[in-house]
């Protein structure tokens, strides 16, 4: 007999996504899964993500603690907005073409940024020491977990959806409206099982450090796949006809492997008829959704018994490097902060929960420039070279990954060590929030902007250089002024919870207006204007040098 | 009599690094174990392998006088379990998380209720019974995770140094709960480095050291070997006899001066 722990009975008060699961509650049965004891977890879940953890004494965290309000929900209506821009396909009266850029759209959203923050969920052990040491089976304890992130999927699926769904309705009729509403829905969960068979898989092979190193790695081979994805979808559609924008499909045998394609087939059919092609596209989807269905059911019992392994104790030493020792010297003049930059440093090498955030919007940042230069090469007319102006813009790519290095220093697994903080003998607030900018700075994003940096120098020469290091400087100057705008509590002395997945992601999307504006900025005044280069550099060398030695003070006093 | 736990020949690497060698003994019902060693000598693991939180590499457990293997999860509703580390879901208060544990145990909502609230005053914190678990003290906490532990009257309990963080009047309110608990019947497997309480309650003493049993008896028969207290047979087990020379290094470490060869 179910009890009612939370106040959620069936009654008026049962949460929407309560009384969804108990529609479908036959198929948690069915599959072996406890469903009573897996409804109460997931619903302990929820309430848990809706309150935050108090914060510690002397830190202000902004929030309060009585505060009962999950933040993901009530920021979901920005993706919504942003996702507009997709209706711009309703221009194209090419359904393949509209769908294959909505379902490719939708994946790469979710697995590039939004999964990697649930990973920690997937991933979490705790669960197996309270609640596994009950009467509770690893299925359910499993199923409860894939169950709360897949009610985080849906609706940021939904919320990016809604409206292209909408827009489906009124212009390709209700049958591709409903098919647009149920396929979306499907590709959040094909995210959730393809990232749950990787885990299982992982899991099994490995163990100790180096498990934890691949489950990260695994993340960025997840966001790298996705973007290649994007780009070779983006190849099999041509403009044929800019003036009726006439598409033209070129799908080859190649293509079948594009799990989004498959997704497309059934709109395909639905406007130009049954063929081979869609047929077999659609006979894809199906088998694929069986197959991950049944490797769903097959190993979400093993991955609990297989996550102890992350728990391991592990002997690896960690050493510091050339690079964070020189850096510390000739960065940190204060011996506190140079001390608070060490540990950042060493924190975020060791801890995978940052890893797992963070890497594959890395790996995202360094892709789509290559992508976009590959693109750029092979687009202009052949036998002409291309301007090297054109290749100007890539390393700002690089300040896209700021709002989610922002976001990701605020969390720490172990954020209950933080009382160290206090002890300090001076105020240690403004240099630890430097120190943390700074190790950021040097270990995430000058070799990230450098890879990129000598990609565009290849192409436009040593004429650029300046340029190119205007950039950099531009670079570090934002980190300061978006660790300062976000950056509430302490670095890495703030719980993660679910709720907060979407920070980074939604930082990202914002950031790319402004992004873009101050590129073009940058690139124009620096191309046009004569000794533009050489007065951005001094103001921003001075802007560097403020923040690096004064900055953070006076919000953190 | 049948043992209610007998454990043979337990083995568990992590890292390809041995943990538990080999390790075995039995357990009667209503007996008072103290599970003991150094830190890192596989306690915890054997707990965590009993309760089907990480599997065995080898060896036999039989539990209520069957294999482990051989049960769906319905076995751990006997088994009362306090964790090492006072982990619990802080933004609950102990009222929720109660009710939750109770839930998973499939007991009434009522009845949880009241057994919640008169252990919670019995351990001195009835008032904290809505209170987030954030703002408890870690002995707040640790009488929270006993209570979870006994909510279900389990049969065997698999205390895991169920003293930390208690002040002293709380620690006499457990030894004579342990007691009381024996004298109902339960048996009572708890890992502890306090050796004082060890010696004083246990009925038998297992001293693991390096993944290996090196001691299985009463206290007064073990301590024939060592001919002292507790805590010095366990010294001579563990083949430890350096403190003083280890306080005399760690001293010189703190005042930046070099140890002298002993």
């Amino acid at each position: 007999m179910m009890r009612d722990v939370l106040g959620l009975k069936k009654s008026e008060k049962t949460p929407i996504y309560l009384r969804l699961l108990d529609l479908i509650s036959f198929i948690y049965t069915r599959s072996g899964v406890n469903y009573p004891q897996m409804r109460s977890i997931l619903a302990l879940k929820m309430t848990m993500d809706g309150r935050k953890d108090s914060a510690l004494p002397g830190f202000e965290s902004g929030r309060r603690s009585d505060e009962e309000k999950n933040q993901f929900f009530s920021s979901l209506w920005v993706y919504t907005l942003i996702s507009l821009f997709l209706l711009f396909l309703f221009a194209y009266d090419n359904w393949v073409f509209q769908y294959t850029t909505y379902f490719s759209f939708l994946f790469i959203m979710t697995f590039s940024t939004l999964l990697a923050n649930f990973s920690n969920i997937l991933l979490d052990t705790k669960d197996a020491i309270l609640i596994g040491t009950k009467p509770v089976d690893r299925k359910t304890l499993g199923a409860a977990k894939a169950t709360h992130v897949g009610i985080y999927l849906l609706s940021f699926t939904l919320a990016i959806g809604l409206p292209v769904i909408l827009f489906t309705f009124y212009f390709n009729g209700i049958v591709a409206g409903i098919l647009v509403f149920l396929l979306s829905l499907l590709a959040s969960l094909w995210c959730l099982g393809l990232t749950l068979f990787v885990y299982a898989t992982i899991l099994k092979q490995f163990d100790g450090e180096r498990l934890k190193n691949i489950i990260a790695y695994s993340q960025i081979s997840l966001s790298v796949f996705m973007v290649l994805g994007y780009y070779l979808v983006g190849q099999i559609f041509q403009v044929i006809d800019p003036e009726t924008l006439l598409v033209e499909m070129n799908l080859s045998v190649a293509h079948v492997l594009l799990f989004p394609m498959w997704f497309v087939a059934p709109f395909g059919m639905l406007q130009e008829g049954v063929t081979a092609t869609y047929l077999a596209y659609t006979a894809l989807l199906l088998a694929g959704t069986v197959f991950l269905a049944l490797l769903f059911n097959w190993n979400t019992d093993k991955i609990e018994s297989n996550l102890q392994k992350m728990d391991s104790s592990s002997t690896k030493r960690t050493k510091r490097s050339a690079i964070e020792r020189t850096a510390a010297k000739l960065f940190c003049l204060d011996p506190l902060e140079k001390a608070y930059f060490h540990f950042g440093w060493q924190i975020t090498k060791t801890e995978r929960e940052f890893k797992t955030r963070l890497y594959p919007s890395i790996a995202s940042a360094l892709v789509f420039p290559i992508v976009m230069t590959y693109t750029t090469l092979t687009s202009g007319e052949p036998g002409v070279a291309q301007s090297p102006v054109t290749f100007l813009y890539l390393p700002y790519f690089t300040m896209l990954l700021i709002p989610v290095l922002a976001v990701s220093i605020q969390f720490s697994k172990n954020y209950k060590g933080n009382w160290v903080f206090n002890l300090t003998p001076n105020d240690s607030k403004a240099p630890f929030m430097r120190a943390v900018a700074k190790a950021m700075l040097i270990k995430i994003l000058v070799p990230l902007y450098t890879v990129v940096a000598i990609l565009v120098l290849y192409f436009t020469g040593f004429s650029y250089s300046l340029q190119l290091i205007n950039g950099l400087l531009l670079t570090s100057v934002i980190l300061y002024v978006e660790m300062k705008r976000s950056v509430t509590a302490l670095p890495f002395s703030r719980k993660y919870s679910a709720s907060e997945a979407n920070m980074g992601c939604m930082g990202t999307l914002i950031f790319f207006i402004p992004v873009f504006v101050i590129s073009v900025i940058m690139i124009v005044s620096q191309l046009f204007v004569p000794f533009a280069e050489w007065a951005i550099l001094l103001i921003l060398l001075g802007l560097n040098g403020w923040w690096m030695t004064k900055g953070f003070t006076r919000k953190t006093k | 009599m049948e043992p209610i736990l007998e454990i043979s020949h337990l083995t568990k690497q992590f890292d390809g690094k041995p943990v538990l060698k080999e390790v075995s003994f039995s357990v009667n019902p209503g007996e008072i174990i103290g599970y003991i060693g150094p830190n890192g000598a596989g306690k915890s693991t054997t707990v965590k392998i009993i309760l089907g939180m990480i599997d065995k590499d080898g060896g036999d457990i039989r539990l209520f006088g069957q294999p482990i293997e051989n049960y769906d999860v319905s076995y751990k509703a006997r088994i009362g379990y306090v964790p090492e580390n006072a982990d619990l879901y802080e933004t609950l208060t102990a009222k929720e998380y109660l009710l939750f544990i109770g839930e998973l145990y499939g007991l009434e909502e009522e009845e949880v209720l009241k057994k919640s609230e008169q252990m919670m005053d019995a351990l001195g914190i009835k008032d904290s019974f809505n209170g987030r678990l954030a703002s408890f003290s870690k002995g707040m906490r640790q009488k929270v995770l006993i209570i979870s532990s006994l909510l279900h009257d389990p049969d065997i309990l698999f205390w895991d140094e169920p003293l930390n963080g208690l002040d002293a009047n709380s620690v006499q309110v457990i030894k004579e709960l342990l007691w009381k608990l024996k004298m109902d019947g339960k048996t009572i497997f708890y890992s502890s480095h306090v050796m004082d309480t060890v010696e004083k309650l246990s009925d038998r003493i297992l001293i693991l050291n390096d993944g290996e049993v090196v001691a299985n008896g009463p206290f007064e028969e073990l301590k024939e070997e060592a001919d002292g207290t507790l805590e010095q047979l366990f010294n001579t087990l563990t083949g430890f006899d350096q403190h003083a020379a280890l306080a005399e290094q760690f001293l010189l470490a703190m005042k930046g001066e070099e140890a002298h060869d002993a």
